[in-house]
């Protein structure tokens, strides 16, 4: 009679259970997303079951895999390196668990064959090195010619916005990413590069605009139009400023001692407005409200006060003027304000925005993406934000490589030679790397329907020439020169691409056992 | 089903053809059927001679319309793919305002095309592609048929707004919204931007009773309740001084809690005689700019006025409007040209607007205040639409927005394009002489969009109960004779040269519906799943 150690409620799955559950988890995590890789993959129409059954029309393998309910700790693994490759790179989500999904689907057989897990990990690290090493001897980096370097941030740009909802647009979008980042002169920040979305019109008449747009009202009565612009951030109050001490309340015996306090509240309003007023600023924006009373004040003095911009406005407009926001106004000498050349207030679509160009921060600009529907809005920004990811990660590390299954299959080649030198045991789980990544170029080939057995095979015999440049055209469904294509794909995006993949395959063959606690008693919504 | 049979052909990797699994299918084609089925659902309501149809909501309310994107929106549907035509119908109303049937009736046809090229075994995104070119190329027919219109031409602005009048259910008075809405957007077109409208500038007020012949264009403000009346205050003045004021005119009352405390009998009338002092002497306050009508804020954390304050403004011989809404505001400063009042020290007499009268009218039921002559007056528009009853009403203001939006796109494109499906089949007959020049799958897709497109003229004339097929058939008999003008005259049930019956619409409309109907399409086909989430 087995003793009980854990719980109840507890589940416990060991040894081969554990295995299969995680194999079981991973692989189906992958099919779920495999279809959307490529050029010609498809979309997901992802329905919220929670109120209003709202839905998203994505591609982005981050999007879709985020917003899944996941119970399963494999796929669960997938999930988080999805995360991750997003938040590290940008781009490359959907790659990167189709690479994991498919090393766990070659170590199932390798499994089966009774080889031990430790000998697989042990495999897929040499064989992970190998890759990495091929890939940097082939990188090109035109870091020094700035006019060619440019054309590599293009086509990578163009590359990577080919699978999305932009591709019909793509040169028009690269274009406008391409000069977004490098108006960022390296910096990298993605924050000064502001999204916004309006309905209406169509995606060619997005546009990128200098500057920031803050999608606010002016105060009625105050001016519209404002140059050299000295710029106040605030995040204060501006509709009373009361005592804000449980139960204080005031106890008078007359009416006109009520007037009194009214008035009182009313001149320390007057003073705080007459405080901000003293910073020399011509606009003031603020994160809360401004009432009627202190917005006819600051319109007698001619300020531009906006009301209620988001966090998000102001922390963007904060950082792109050079102004602090700022919460307190007792030493105006201390304040940083932010500066611009001009405010004004522009028409897009049907609705009033606030423009401030020639702001201090040079490197800020503004995407302004118009497009037919909301979905569509949503999905475009998706795109180009992943563009612009992997622009500026480009623009950080500007080692280029071919796209197309390029890469791909010249570490798979790499990798079976090394396959072949080595001894032992290991070399079968080296072989099932290289067949792991061969798998994506066929992924892409069955999504646009081609022969993908075929076309795999021509490239690899294509890739026994040492400089070959041979990757998939899924458009004319051939075998193609990458270069001549201008099919480039990020380094930085690949490595990471490859080395989160194995880390997560790693990590999943590792398990042996698998304890899932009891659930807490009052029983939480399900999902977390 | 067809679609999944398909085997690739060939055998070599060039081909187009597309194997998918069968649950992949299954969803894509589900989302067509659902996409069609809400295009079928507001086809009847397309054209002069469309029908309307009766929505009764949730809570019980029932609306009258053929309005597409009114329609849809009040349909509540759940199916995704259903959804996005609802939002594309949106998209319609937002960019041109009008055609939001059409736009939908043109995506259910394309769904369909792509139904029977899916089953072909074309790829989507191969379909996807070429739809794309399609609309690019339809675009460039369109522009190539419009003919450039000034705004100085009146008459030319009203029959495009009339069109659009037509197919509604107010289309008798058609005569008489079309002038207004023409001259209420003409009215508020600002100098400095001559491209751009924006229609919040036009202010749409209902009113029950009377018809719609009533409805009228009024040259300053109108508000839609009564005066006050209490203690007789006064109804009608002439050389108004308006002062709009966000403050308010009853006992003062602090941010913080506060207590009066009244400890004696003798306190109470001091407390009153306080109250009545206070109130008194903001009204003095008041009375010394010159002021003689008030415009209050509302408000919600005190009253904006009390019974006592009325009081003493009827005496001062004061007009008082009350429960002015704080979004209204910028407008009212804006056509009045007088600036907001947040504070009774800051009440100055610079600060009010002028206007030769103000008074309370009595319409219908109910009465309104209307401001008339008003100096400086901004650059707004007021439309007062009356119906006799609240069905005809709604449905008027919903015709008039359209036609606003007519107008408003002639003014930020200035271009004018045949009605009655003479721009749809031309469209249709250019593109399929083009999809010939082409090779491969693109041929077929670019057929596929240019038969589709023959839906507007076959809808048009079914819901006018003509023969459809005879006459899309002589339609585009004609117009291969290069007669590109020709279409659907449903007045007299035959096909004439449409220009020359003054069935004309703005270019904007008809190229906006095209590329966003081909957009949405193009989007549901590359959808091969739909995943729950939370």
């Amino acid at each position: 009679m087995q003793e009980n150690i854990l719980k109840d409620d507890a589940l416990e799955e060991k040894g081969e259970r554990a295995r299969m559950a995680a194999f079981i988890g991973a692989i189906a995590v992958e099919d779920l997303v495999k279809s959307t890789l490529g050029p010609k993959g498809m979309d997901k129409i992802l329905q919220s079951s929670g109120r209003g059954h709202s839905i998203t029309v994505t591609n982005d393998g981050a999007t879709i895999l985020k917003s899944l309910h996941v119970d399963n700790p494999a796929a669960k693994v997938l999930v988080d390196i999805s995360k991750v490759q997003d938040d590290e790179v940008g781009d490359g989500t959907t790659s990167v668990v189709v690479l994991a999904g498919e090393l766990m689907r070659e170590a199932e057989k390798l499994i089966a064959q009774k080889i031990h897990p430790m000998t697989i990990i042990a495999g897929y690290r040499m064989a992970v090195d190998c890759a990495r090493s091929a890939l940097e001897k082939k990188v090109r980096n035109n870091k020094d010619d700035s006019e060619k370097f440019r054309n590599d941030l293009v086509n990578i740009a163009m590359t990577c916005l080919s699978s999305k909802i932009l591709s019909q647009d793509k040169e028009y979008f690269a274009n406008l990413a391409v000069d977004a980042v490098l108006r960022l002169k390296g910096s990298g920040n993605l924050e000064a590069i502001q999204i916004i979305k309006k309905c209406g019109g169509s995606l060619k008449d997005s546009f990128l605009d200098e500057g920031f747009i803050l999608d606010k009202k002016i105060g009625v009565g105050q001016p519209k139009r404002i140059e050299n612009a000295k710029v106040l951030v605030a995040n204060t109050a501006m509709d009373t400023d009361k005592i804000k001490i449980y139960g204080a309340r005031v106890r008078v015996d007359a009416i006109s001692k009520v007037a009194d306090i009214e008035a009182a509240e009313k001149a320390k309003m007057k003073e705080k407005v007459e405080k901000i007023k003293a910073h020399g600023i011509n606009c003031f924006v603020n994160r809360q409200l401004i009432y009627n009373f202190p917005e006819e004040l600051f319109a007698e003095a001619g300020i531009m006060a906006v009301e209620h911009a988001d966090f998000d406005g102001i922390e963007r407009l904060a950082l792109v003027t050079g102004g602090d926001i700022t919460s307190t106004f007792d030493n105006p000498e201390s304040v940083k304000l932010g500066h611009c050349k001009l405010i004004e207030e522009i028409l897009i679509g049907e609705d009033r925005l606030i423009h401030f160009s020639g702001v201090e921060l040079g490197q800020a600009c503004t995407i302004v993406l118009r497009g037919a529907s909301a979905h569509l809005l949503d999905e475009a920004e998706r795109s180009l934000h992943d563009a612009l990811c992997v622009l500026a990660a480009t623009v950080k590390d500007s080692r280029v490589l071919w796209g197309g299954g390029w890469p791909e299959m010249l570490m798979a080649r790499q990798v079976d030679e090394l396959a072949r030198k080595t001894p032992g045991k290991k070399s079968l789980a080296i072989e099932s790397f290289s067949a792991a990544l061969r798998a994506i170029p066929t992924i892409i080939c069955d999504n646009a329907g081609l022969d993908s057995a075929n076309l795999v095979s021509q490239l690899r015999a294509a890739h026994f020439n040492e400089d070959s440049t041979a990757g998939v055209d899924v458009i004319t469904g051939t075998v193609g020169d990458m270069e001549a294509l201008g099919i480039y794909e990020a380094f930085r995006v690949k490595q990471a691409i490859l080395q989160s993949a194995t880390e997560a395959a790693e990590m999943i063959l590792r398990v042996d056992e698998i304890i899932k606690c009891a659930p807490r008693q009052r029983e939480e919504r399900m999902g977390h | 089903m067809p679609g999944a049979q398909v085997v690739p052909g060939g055998g070599s990797g060039k081909t187009e053809k597309y194997v998918d699994t069968k649950r992949k299918d299954d969803v894509r084609l589900a989302n067509i059927a659902a996409g069609k089925a809400v295009a079928d659902a507001v086809r009847t309501s397309l054209g002069p001679r469309g029908m309307d149809k009766m929505l009764s909501t949730a809570n019980g309310d029932v609306i009258i319309t053929n309005d597409g994107a009114t329609i849809l929106n009040k349909m509540e549907v759940l199916q995704p793919a259903a959804k996005m035509l609802v939002e594309l119908s949106k998209s319609q109303d937002i960019v041109a305002g009008d055609g939001t049937t059409t736009v939908v009736v043109i995506a259910g046809a394309l769904l369909k095309q792509c139904q029977d090229l899916l089953a072909m075994g074309v790829h989507p995104t191969v379909i996807s592609d070429a739809l794309h070119k399609a609309q690019g190329k339809a675009i460039e027919v369109l522009t190539a048929m419009a003919v450039p219109v000034e705004l100085s031409d009146r008459e030319s602005l009203i029959k495009s707004a009339s069109t659009s009048l037509n197919s509604k259910v107010v289309s008798q008075y058609s005569s008489l919204l079309a002038p207004l809405a023409v001259d209420a957007v003409l009215n508020v077109i600002d100098p400095a931007r001559p491209d751009s409208v924006d229609l919040r500038d036009v202010k749409v007020l209902k009113k029950l009773g009377g018809t719609v012949d009533d409805t009228e264009m009024i040259k300053g403000l109108v508000f839609d309740h009564k005066a006050s009346h209490t203690a007789g205050g006064p109804t009608r003045i002439e050389n108004a001084k308006i002062g709009l004021i966000q403050f308010q005119i009853s006992p003062p009352k602090t941010d913080i809690e506060q207590n009066v405390i009244v400890s004696d009998y003798t306190q109470m009338d001091r407390i009153l005689k306080e109250e009545r002092n206070y109130i008194l002497g903001m009204i003095k306050k008041i009375r010394a700019t010159g002021c003689n009508v008030l415009l209050v804020q509302k408000s919600i954390l005190r009253d904006a006025v009390t019974d006592l304050s009325l009081h003493y403004l009827a005496k001062a011989k004061i007009l008082v409007v009350r429960d002015v809404e704080r979004e209204d505001i910028e407008f009212i400063s804006k056509t009045l040209n007088c600036l907001p009042i947040a504070n009774i020290e800051h009440f100055r007499a610079e600060k009010l607007g002028q206007a030769d009268l103000v008074e309370e009218v009595q319409v219908g039921s109910g009465s309104i205040v209307k401001v008339t002559g008003i100096k400086n007056m901004g650059r707004t528009t007021t439309i007062l639409v009356r119906g006799s009853n609240a069905l005809v009403l709604d449905e008027a203001e919903r015709s008039l927005h359209d036609a606003l939006c007519v107008v408003r796109c002639l003014v930020s494109k200035r271009f004018l394009i045949a009605g009655g499906g003479a721009p749809e089949i031309e469209v249709s007959r250019q593109l399929g002489a083009w999809a010939k020049t082409l090779h491969g799958m693109e041929s077929y897709c670019v057929r596929g969009f240019a038969e589709a497109m023959e839906i507007v003229p076959y809808t048009l004339a079914e819901n006018a109960g003509l023969n459809p097929i005879s006459i899309v058939t002589e339609l585009r008999n004609r117009h291969a004779n290069g007669e590109v003008n020709t279409g659907i005259n449903i007045r007299k049930g035959q096909i004439t040269n449409i220009l020359e019956e003054n069935v004309i619409q703005p270019l904007l409309v008809s190229t906006s519906a095209i590329s966003l109907a081909a957009e949405c399409v193009r989007m549901i086909l590359k959808i091969d799943d739909i995943v729950a989430v939370r």
